[in-house]
């Protein structure tokens, strides 16, 4: 589903990500680990094409990312769902104009859009808060809501970054079922944390970065 | 997975109706005016502002032509006649003279009339008329010129042609004053166009400019479109619907203050200022100058909206 091959990004200069190879089957749940500045974001950033790496390849779903036009790259990002560290929630737009943002693109009506929203809403359990702005929400509801953005449209890949930032543990066990139940619909999950207590409790796969470089690969053990 | 399929197959029905998106795009740069109604205000009298000032740059240009028009009107080329010809002859001549592609009218002045006339100027000074009779005036064609003929290089050229008409060997015309106004003309014709254009320049770098507060204010919103994949058509439309809509408004309100203002102080000013007595006051657009107000109006949101997007989307 995720391919990259000797992928390197450098910002002004300096290294983020060097000779990169990551493989990810369709279907997984993979967590990126690494200490703050090791170039998780960078790497998820790399695979909706948020920025484009300085040498190397990435495959989606087998079409090569780095050939792709801009036309190309929007209608990729549209069977990927993207959180935010920073959640990019439309602080001036409710709820449910945030979530609708995704199926507008793609040209639903807006009866449908209601619908699907709604449903998507309710599986974040923030149904409730469809007509509120962001700012009346709290730090784990935005982070619900960015989720319900991203997984509105059922994508293919699901890429989170930092989802679980500085929730309580039931807020962040909230989240982690979400990403769950997303997975068990089919979509593969990418998860950037640093939040190795959690990863090593879920006893699921991951792959760590340091300084740029992937140091550890769980999968490769077996 | 049935899910996924049956969304795919949804998008491409409702992708096939360009009506509904126009109508989205449409619903979607409405709300976007009703979210951030102060600066779209803003945009808004900006541009009727901007087209007021070209509009009454227009009434005045409209109105100068016209004086000036009035002016050209007294070009005239006399032929003067040593002896009046015999009346068939006559008709010839006139005849090939109004062949002349530049002739507009022409007249015919028997001595007669020539007295007449003379008479009549001289009114309350008829002392001054003693011993002139009709023999000492000669016969003359009065020819008029078309509108586009008007300037010393045509009446020069014309003038050359109606001397190869046989029969014709006077012809006088006011060729200093002829010249003076063709450079006149063309004077003002090159400063109108010069402060015109600039004036267009300058009000669509503002319009420009106030656009680009509108998208700045909602670049986050055109950003988080482009990542979750929005084609650049689909994010710029309802920009520059919104600016076509911002344009079209203003050039209203632009054609409502020009009108008001008008008829407050333009209309009676000319009674007022006691322009000229020909003149029959200062007039007001003619109805192609509006529409083109409201064309120049709607394009300058237009590009005002696409050169200020042009700053904001890329990647
Ligand atoms: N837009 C940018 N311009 C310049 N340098 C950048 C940019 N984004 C990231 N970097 C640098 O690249 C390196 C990797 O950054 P990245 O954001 O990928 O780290 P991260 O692992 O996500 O860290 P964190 O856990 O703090 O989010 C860091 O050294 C960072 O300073
Ligand atoms: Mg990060």
């Amino acid at each position: 589903m995720i391919q990259f091959h000797n992928v390197s990004v450098s910002y002004q200069g300096d290294a983020a990500l060097s000779d990169v190879n990551l493989q990810v089957r369709k279907g997984e749940f993979l967590f990126v680990t690494g200490a703050s500045g090791a170039g998780k974001s960078t790497l998820l950033r790399l695979i909706f094409a948020g920025i484009l790496p300085n040498s190397g390849q990435i495959l989606i779903d087998g079409q090569n990312l780095t050939r792709m036009n801009r036309h190309q790259i929007a209608l990729i990002r549209r069977s990927i769902g993207v959180v935010f560290q920073d959640f990019k929630l439309l602080p001036n737009r409710t709820v449910l104009e945030n979530v609708a943002l995704t199926l507008e693109v793609l040209g639903w009506g807006a009866k449908d859009i209601g619908k699907k929203v709604h449903h998507t809403l309710r599986q974040v359990g923030l149904e409730h808060k469809m007509n509120s702005t962001p700012v009346k929400l709290s730090g784990g509801e935005q982070q619900r809501i960015a989720i319900a953005r991203a997984l509105v449209n059922a994508p293919k890949i699901l890429i989170a970054d930092e989802p679980t930032g500085n929730l309580d543990d039931f807020n962040k066990e909230l989240i982690f079922e979400i990403l769950r139940e997303a997975n068990i619909r089919g979509t593969t999950v990418l998860v950037a944390t640093h939040d190795r207590r959690y990863i090593d409790a879920s006893h699921r796969d991951f792959v760590a970065l340091e300084k740029g470089v992937v140091v550890e690969d769980t999968r490769e053990r077996r | 997975m049935s899910g996924v399929k049956q969304m795919a197959t949804r998008q491409r029905v409702s992708k096939e109706s360009s009506f509904g998106r126009l109508r989205y795009f449409l619903d979607r740069a409405i709300l976007n005016i009703r979210q951030n109604l102060f600066i779209n205000l803003v945009t808004v009298l900006t541009i009727s502002l901007g087209l007021l000032i070209i509009s009454l740059f227009l009434l005045l240009l409209v109105n100068l032509e016209g004086v000036a028009h009035e002016w050209t009107r007294q070009v005239q080329v006399t032929v003067y006649l040593e002896k009046e010809p015999a009346a068939q002859n006559m008709t010839q001549l006139l005849a090939r003279i109004k062949m002349l592609q530049q002739t507009d009218n022409v007249k015919y002045i028997k001595k007669d009339d020539a007295l007449k006339r003379f008479r009549d100027r001289l009114k309350g000074q008829e002392s001054l008329m003693e011993g002139v009779t009709a023999d000492l005036l000669p016969a003359s064609i009065e020819i008029t010129l078309k509108r586009g003929s008007r300037d010393s290089e045509s009446v020069e050229a014309f003038v050359r042609q109606l001397k190869q008409i046989p029969g014709i060997t006077e012809v006088q015309y006011g060729e200093e004053w002829v010249r003076r106004l063709t450079t006149f003309m063309q004077f003002s014709r090159f400063v109108v166009t010069l402060i015109g254009g600039f004036l267009l320049i300058s009000v669509l770098f503002i319009v420009s400019n106030t656009i680009k507060l509108i998208v700045y204010a909602r670049k986050d919103e055109l950003e988080i479109l482009s990542l979750v994949g929005a084609t650049r058509f689909f994010i710029k439309a309802p920009f520059l619907i919104e600016g076509i809509i911002q344009g079209f408004l203003g050039s209203l309100l632009a054609l409502m203050l020009l009108t008001a203002s008008y008829y407050t102080f333009l209309y009676n000013a000319a009674d007022f200022l006691s322009l000229s007595p020909t003149s029959t006051g200062i007039k007001f657009l003619p109805p192609s100058y509006l529409a083109g107000i409201v064309c120049t109006g709607i394009l300058l949101g237009f590009i005002g909206s696409l050169t200020s997007l042009k700053r904001f989307i890329s990647y």
